[in-house]
């Protein structure tokens, strides 16, 4: 794992996904793709266990950076990118269809975890149709960020293998 | 989690001002992009409506100020949730002028005005009653950099505060950029118990972008709905007059 690289990439990531992602958003609730969510997904599958915790934490905080309040992403990003890596273990998750689904389905437990954190602590939380199409939106164009992820970060993807 | 919010805003401040440079151009480029979409093309059947019904009530005002001898019955029929109020109609003794975001009107403390009350200047909210003395009483406008008033803009559930800029406009305060504000959307008055039975429009949205001291909040400037400098007679709601 090349952390230097890792740190300008999330960096890069966060500042787009508070300025510039906008410009995607579709449909009346403002919904656009998690860029940092496809990340967490990423460093899950394509790094090893321990690698994928401290990254999951790390990525969910910086979620919280540009969020409306600390915390709740940080938990919940961390926990299911954990998860998701163990998960990784014994389910391979290497076709773009699972990938997709992987992306999906992570957003939407850590979207809900998130929001029931967030109304804990009083904060406002995006709804239950924000979650769903972002992680909806974040699953189809999700694994089209993978390859120049992989680039960046200097892994080896199993398409990459091939050749 | 537990950490106080004084100190984990810090974080994401910090990340605004570090980053300050490429997020205003992501906005930039945002906005640009948003604005470049035709205003009002498409707008919800319930704003429609909403509208629709704004509009009939503003066609009437204008014919009552027509009927000069029906007036004060005319419109207090008006809206159905004002029923109740007296619309107490004024001359406007003294405008606005150079800055100073009051009126001086020709009604008083002897005909029921109390500090607080709304005043409506061609069918939408002007200001408050600031100030009553025996015959005259003192309008502080929605424009004056001192006025704070609980406000909603149409399409949105959710309250805020405007203030006045001071000049020829209101600035929208603390509204988060979870909300999705439209350009030349309405701004109403919020109803308050004693003071204003039901949602009045103070203005529409002129610009909205994002705060340059706090990305996270918007900054959107209020065009007044009238001509304020232009009035020459103004209402004042009372909720509970006097028999």
């Amino acid at each position: 794992m090349r952390w230097l690289r890792f740190a300008v990439l999330i960096l890069i990531v966060t500042v787009l996904q508070a300025g510039m992602v906008d410009i995607l958003a579709v449909t009346r609730w403002d919904v656009k793709p998690d860029l940092l969510l496809i990340l967490l997904v990423f460093f899950a599958i394509y790094c090893n266990t321990s690698e994928a915790i401290v990254t999951s934490f790390t990525i969910g905080f910086a979620a919280d950076i540009i969020g409306p309040a600390m915390g709740a992403q940080t938990l919940s990003f961390g926990l299911f990118g954990t998860l998701l890596a163990y998960l990784h273990r014994v389910i391979s998750i290497k076709k773009i269809p699972y990938q997709s689904a992987a992306i999906f389905m992570t957003g939407l437990l850590a979207g809900m975890l998130a929001y029931f954190l967030s109304l804990l602590k009083g904060q406002p939380a995006p709804s239950y149709g924000v979650i769903f199409g972002t992680s909806l939106y974040s699953g189809l164009v999700g694994p089209f960020f993978f390859l120049p992820s992989a680039w960046w970060m200097r892994m080896r993807t199993p398409r990459l293998k091939r050749r | 989690m537990v950490a106080p919010q004084e100190v984990t805003n810090k974080f994401q401040f910090a990340f605004a001002q570090i980053f300050r440079w490429p997020l205003s151009i992501g906005r930039n480029i945002s906005l640009s992009a948003r604005t470049r979409q035709p205003l009002g093309d498409v707008v919800s059947r319930r704003e429609h409506s909403q509208l629709q019904n704004h509009l009939a009530n503003v066609t009437e005002e204008l014919v009552e100020k027509h009927r000069k001898v029906e007036e004060l019955s005319g419109l207090r029929n008006r809206l159905y949730a004002l029923q109740g109020a007296q619309l107490m109609l004024a001359d406007v003794i003294t405008g606005s002028i150079d800055g100073d975001n009051k009126l001086i009107i020709n009604r008083g403390e002897s005909d029921g005005l109390a500090e607080g009350q709304f005043v409506l200047g061609d069918n939408s909210i002007i200001g408050t009653i600031s100030e009553v003395s025996a015959r005259t009483a003192k309008v502080k406008l929605i424009t004056d950099p001192s006025s704070n008033i609980a406000a909603k803009i149409g399409g949105l559930d959710v309250e805020t505060l405007i203030q006045g800029d001071g000049k020829d406009s209101v600035k929208v305060q603390l509204l988060s950029i979870k909300h999705k504000v439209q350009m030349g959307a309405d701004v109403y008055a919020c109803k308050q118990p004693g003071l204003l039975d039901t949602a009045i429009k103070i203005g529409a949205v002129a610009r909205c972008k994002r705060d340059d001291g706090n990305p996270l909040l918007w900054d959107i400037t209020v065009k007044p709905a009238c001509e304020i400098k232009e009035l020459s007679e103004v209402a004042v709601v009372i909720m509970n007059p006097r028999q």
